[in-house]
């Protein structure tokens, strides 16, 4: 880790130290009125023992006293824990995993079964040791076995044989912690004859989706598999490194000592204990429901819920409003995500759903893998007319299921399967989420009668649009009260320098435009020669063209994403952006940060097209709500670019409509011919 | 009960006895707990007094140019690490109550990493080192330090509360930690060792001085930063020594006769790097073959601390350090080479051939 950047990291750690300094004497006036009961007794002890029960006024010499107390109880707490916190020793290893160097020091573990059964956290071993020893408190080595690992909670169980039994701690349930109360994370790192102790309070209980307790004690390499004990030496929880937001064994692991720490309670792995001792690798557990929007606010109503899943097969559909789970109560979508997130794969919930009116009760078995998810492809396109009284048709691509089923160009759609739909948006939300094959029924009007058509739905096909397709608007006069359009500078706040794009002159509010993100390539970028270029483009295809710069002109640097992030929002909120005609373009050295954007800028970027470039590291995720379609563009002979074979292959196995187009036999710089055949593609991306 | 805590009289006439005693238990538990958190803020604002912030060389490559010293006598005498802030013409001491003095080096031992310095003060609120305590693990400490430096002029030193986490030894730990200390250590569980906290003082919390801040060290064995001090006990000895004339740079004003025919640096043989510094280490660059130096196992980066027992802070003290000693004499360099202190007798030249 580098020192310097460490360094920063930690400033606002001292800030927060501090402040607990200045109010120190107030949370120690705070933390003993919550421990009035003890405190009497306490102080009566004192009073009657030095007799001097009325002498109020010399509390003082009394006081410094219950500073030892203090210490002692602290002393007293970890003692009555400490013989079943062990030393644990690893040979070989990785140096490194992900970006977190690894270094060979001991590392703690609990006691939690007499039997040899030893709990720990997974960031210990995420570097592979090859073998383990665990140090008993009698100063003896034994060799340990690695028997599971519960990916959910990132929590390892390691088995020693033992000749006797081994001491077990007690342990304090989830419901009897109280955040505030004293909370003792102890290691056994520094001394092998001495367990390290760090003291501070219970923050938060079911924290990280409910899985976690949060403590103010310090929390690091120095105790991660240790127990949190309360101040009676019980244990409350097993310390671990987490993060809210990523999943890896090292995850969170750069909140060390922050006061920000965490403990999987000890209830729940005692729960999972027995699986573990069969050697059951334990995994998060998904069902394939997608709650969109805010989890906090409104019913816990389902979003389009994933083909092939097991949410799927237990018959819930989109729009099914969650009531119940295993017998609790459901209010928010937040409280599904957290009922699910405690849970393992194969663990079976039972829900009870409202489905206009009707209580239906579904029961879902739980697995560690869904099925890449398939947006199913009915084949036309969709006026941009902004119309909520169906979804006008503005162009049928030919031999899809549309065209076989007889659906034309100036068609209305206005149902499927008897399910009114209001708009483009909402019909390719409903027929995305169908199974692909399945068939739908459409209600559609044509020259005003109606009449119904049945299609099979297939996959969404990846060629490239030879022309240009029929207008999808018809232009009116625009309204006053515009926002800017035309070259303008965008600016964020907390980044130096602007960023130009460029609006279409005719933007219409009304209307859905496309937006392609320009991401330069090593040397920075000729903005002139780029916006002279796109402008026209742009104005054919309603299209909206933003070029960021890296801060560093030679590369982009993970940093340069905040920039693009905050730009993407900034522009959604300025500007009538399609949702699904977002795109981000890497030109050669600028496709690695492309691909990157894509992936993390999810919710937004709906594809990439990188050009002389390849995608580098994990793909978007792709669900009912999240599409995601890939081109890539590339120079070489055909059928002599095996890189760009591999890739289209590991993108089309993770159900990616992948695309590629060769510039020629060498590479050369793009033609306006180039440039209008991107645009086409992305004016293809709203397709139902 | 707010109430009860300010008027108990009141009370104790409208309420029956039994839960008067009760009203009155918690009266006084509540005022035991306020006097309490009183004390640690007397506790807190005494030792302030007693920390100095100090202002020396750095500022470059993102090097701290301040630390932190405890005042360790009424008349101006202070303890901190020895460091690179130190390597100044100009050491400023500021005091709790905004008072800058100009601090003097007086000396420092090399294998404690520590430096006395001495301002001219008088009737200055002081650490007594031998009333000093010790801590185990679990006990409630108070760090206090200039850490990042925010104290500024008349601003008092930064608390931090946290807990001794373990007492362990450094020296079982070689090639862990890089630093020269092979001595117990306090680890603690408040993030005290930042740029500029060493030299602060760890105190318990009746205001009892236990240790001092160190320097920042990462664990190599699970690369995190450690946070840790020195217990006062370890250090006691040294300062004592150092006051009493060890370690420390030859004053001017003494006059000890130098030999007719001294050492030289080039007549041991040592190319020393270029000096360029009002102060620059005296670092090695190059030994020359089949010199005394070589023979003695002196190396390249090897850099010199002490000739005999006297500190050597430049290149300039270090030649002038030479001419006191008589080129038939030995001279015995401590030297530190990567995070070891070595200890190395360069035979005279006249030796030569001698077994």
């Amino acid at each position: 880790m580098n020192r310097t950047i460490y360094r920063c990291k930690r400033l606002p750690v001292v800030v927060g130290a501090r402040q607990i300094a200045v109010t120190t004497a107030d949370d120690w006036t705070r933390r003993w009125m919550g421990r009035l009961g003890l405190l009497i007794a306490l102080l009566a002890a004192i009073l009657f023992s030095s007799g001097a029960m009325v002498r109020a006024g010399e509390l003082a010499t009394p006081s410094a006293d219950i500073e030892d107390r203090h210490d002692l109880a602290f002393q007293a707490a970890v003692a009555r824990s400490a013989s079943a916190v062990v030393r644990i020793e690893t040979v070989g290893g990785l140096e490194r995993v992900n970006e977190v160097l690894f270094g060979t020091g001991p590392t703690t573990g609990l006691i939690v079964d007499p039997r040899g059964y030893i709990v720990s956290s997974a960031f210990n071993f995420s570097n592979k040791p090859t073998s383990i020893l665990v140090r008993m408190p009698d100063g003896g080595r034994k060799p340990a076995q690695l028997v599971a690992t519960d990916f959910n909670r990132m929590i390892v169980l390691l088995k020693i044989d033992v000749d006797k039994p081994l001491p077990v701690a007690e342990t304090v349930a989830e419901k009897d912690i109280r955040v505030g109360q004293w909370a003792l994370a102890v290691g056994r790192t520094f001394d092998s004859d001495k367990p390290n102790v760090s003291v501070g309070v219970v923050s938060a209980l079911g924290r990280i989706w409910g899985k976690a307790i949060q403590t103010d004690a310090k929390i690091s390499p120095n105790n991660y598999g240790g127990p949190l004990l309360d101040i009676r030496g019980r244990v409350m929880g097993v310390l671990v490194p987490l993060s809210p937001q990523a999943a890896s064994e090292v995850a969170g692991v750069e909140w060390y000592d922050s006061g920000i720490g965490f403990a999987v309670p000890i209830e729940s792995i005692l729960q999972s204990l027995p699986r573990l001792i069969k050697g059951e690798d334990l995994k998060p557990g998904l069902a394939g429901i997608n709650l969109g929007g805010n989890l906090y606010i409104g019913d816990a109503v389902l979003g389009p819920v994933q083909a092939n899943s097991p949410a799927a097969e237990a018959g819930l559909k989109a729009g099914d409003k969650v009531v119940e789970i295993d017998g609790r109560p459901v209010s928010r979508a937040a409280d599904v995500k957290m009922a699910i997130s405690r849970r393992y794969a194969g663990d079976k919930i039972s829900l009870v759903v409202d489905r206009k009116g009707e209580r239906i009760s579904a029961s879902i078995v739980l697995v560690d893998k869904l099925e890449p998810f398939q947006h199913a492809f009915l084949g036309l396109l969709p006026m941009r007319d902004g119309s909520r009284d169906g979804t006008a048709v503005r162009f049928v691509f030919p031999d899809s299921p549309a065209a076989k089923a007889g659906l034309k160009a100036g068609d209305v759609v206005l149902a499927a399967d008897g399910k009114p739909l209001k708009g483009a948006n909402e019909l390719r939300e409903e027929l995305g989420a169908r199974k692909l094959g399945s068939k739908v029924e459409l209600q559609v009007r044509r020259e005003g009668r109606n009449l119904d058509l049945t299609a099979e739905l297939a996959a969404i096909p990846d060629h490239l649009p030879a022309d240009d397709f029929p207008t999808a608007r018809k232009p009116r006069n625009v309204p006053d009260g515009r926002p800017a359009v035309g070259k303008i500078a965008m600016r964020v706040p907390e980044v130096a320098g602007e960023t130009a794009a460029y609006v279409p002159e005719s933007y219409d509010p009304d209307a859905a435009y496309g937006v392609i993100f320009w991401i330069h390539g090593a040397g920075g970028l000729d903005e002139q020669q780029l916006f002279e270029r796109w402008q026209p483009i742009c104005d054919r295809y309603d299209l909206m063209i933003v070029a960021p710069k890296s801060a560093d002109p030679q590369r982009w640097t993970p940093m340069d994403l905040n920039l693009i992030g905050k730009l993407c929002e900034q522009l959604a909120e300025t500007y009538n952006v399609s949702s699904a005609r977002f795109a981000v373009c890497g030109y050669r050295e600028g496709s690695a940060m492309a691909w990157s954007a894509a992936q993390r800028l999810n919710d937004r970027i709906r594809a990439a097209i990188l050009i002389e470039g390849l995608p580098m590291g994990p793909s978007p995720e792709v669900d009912p709500l999240h599409r995601f379609a890939a081109l890539i563009v590339s120079a070489g002979k055909p059928g002599q670019n095996r890189q760009v074979e591999q890739v289209l292959s590991a993108l089309r196995s993770r159900k990616i409509p992948a695309t590629s187009w060769s510039l020629g036999e060498q590479s050369r710089a793009l033609t306006d011919d180039d440039c209008r055949l991107l645009a086409r593609w992305i004016d293809s991306l709203d397709r139902i | 009960m707010t109430i009860a805590l300010r008027n108990p009289t009141l009370l104790r006439q409208t309420m029956p006895t039994v839960r008067c005693a009760v009203a009155l238990l918690i009266a006084l538990a509540m005022g035991a707990a306020s006097a309490a958190a009183a004390d640690l803020h007397q506790t807190i604002s005494q030792a302030q007094k007693k920390i100095v912030k100090l202002y020396g060389a750095g500022g470059l490559r993102g090097l701290e140019a301040w630390q932190t010293g405890l005042l360790i006598s009424e008349d101006g005498y202070i303890l901190t690490v020895w460091s690179y802030v130190l390597d100044a013409d100009r050491i400023t001491a500021v005091l709790d109550d905004g008072r800058r003095f100009d601090a003097r080096l007086v000396g420092a031992d090399p294998s404690l990493e520590i430096a006395v310095l001495k301002i001219e003060g008088e009737d200055l609120p002081s650490f007594d080192l031998a009333k000093a305590v010790t801590v185990g693990p679990g006990g409630r400490v108070v760090a206090l330090s200039n850490v990042f430096g925010v104290a500024q002029g008349n601003e008092p030193a930064t608390a931090q509360a946290g807990v001794v986490t373990a007492v362990t030894q450094l020296a079982a730990r070689r090639g862990v930690f890089e630093t020269p200390y092979r001595g117990p250590v306090y680890v603690v569980d408040a993030v005290t060792n930042n740029p500029g906290a060493a030299g602060g003082a760890i105190i318990n919390y009746r205001g009892q001085l236990v240790a001092m801040i160190g320097k920042e060290l990462k664990n190599s064995l699970n690369n995190t930063w450690l946070n840790y001090a020195v217990p006062i006990s370890e250090l006691r000895k040294s300062v004592d020594e150092i006051r009493a004339g060890k370690f420390v740079t030859r004053q001017p004003s003494e006059t000890e006769k130098k030999p007719a025919h001294a050492h030289t640096i080039a007549g041991l043989g040592i190319l020393l790097l270029p000096d360029v510094l009002d102060r620059t280490p005296p670092f090695v660059d190059h030994v020359q073959d089949q010199s005394p130096a070589a023979r003695a196992g002196v190396q390249p980066d090897d850099l010199i601390v002490l000739v005999g027992d006297r500190l050597i802070q430049s290149i300039k003290n270090l030649h002038s350090e030479l001419e006191y000693i008589d080129h038939e004499d030995p001279v015995k360099l401590t030297v530190i080479r990567g995070h070891e202190l070595v200890e190395i007798v360069i035979a005279p030249p006249g030796e030569r051939g001698k077994p």
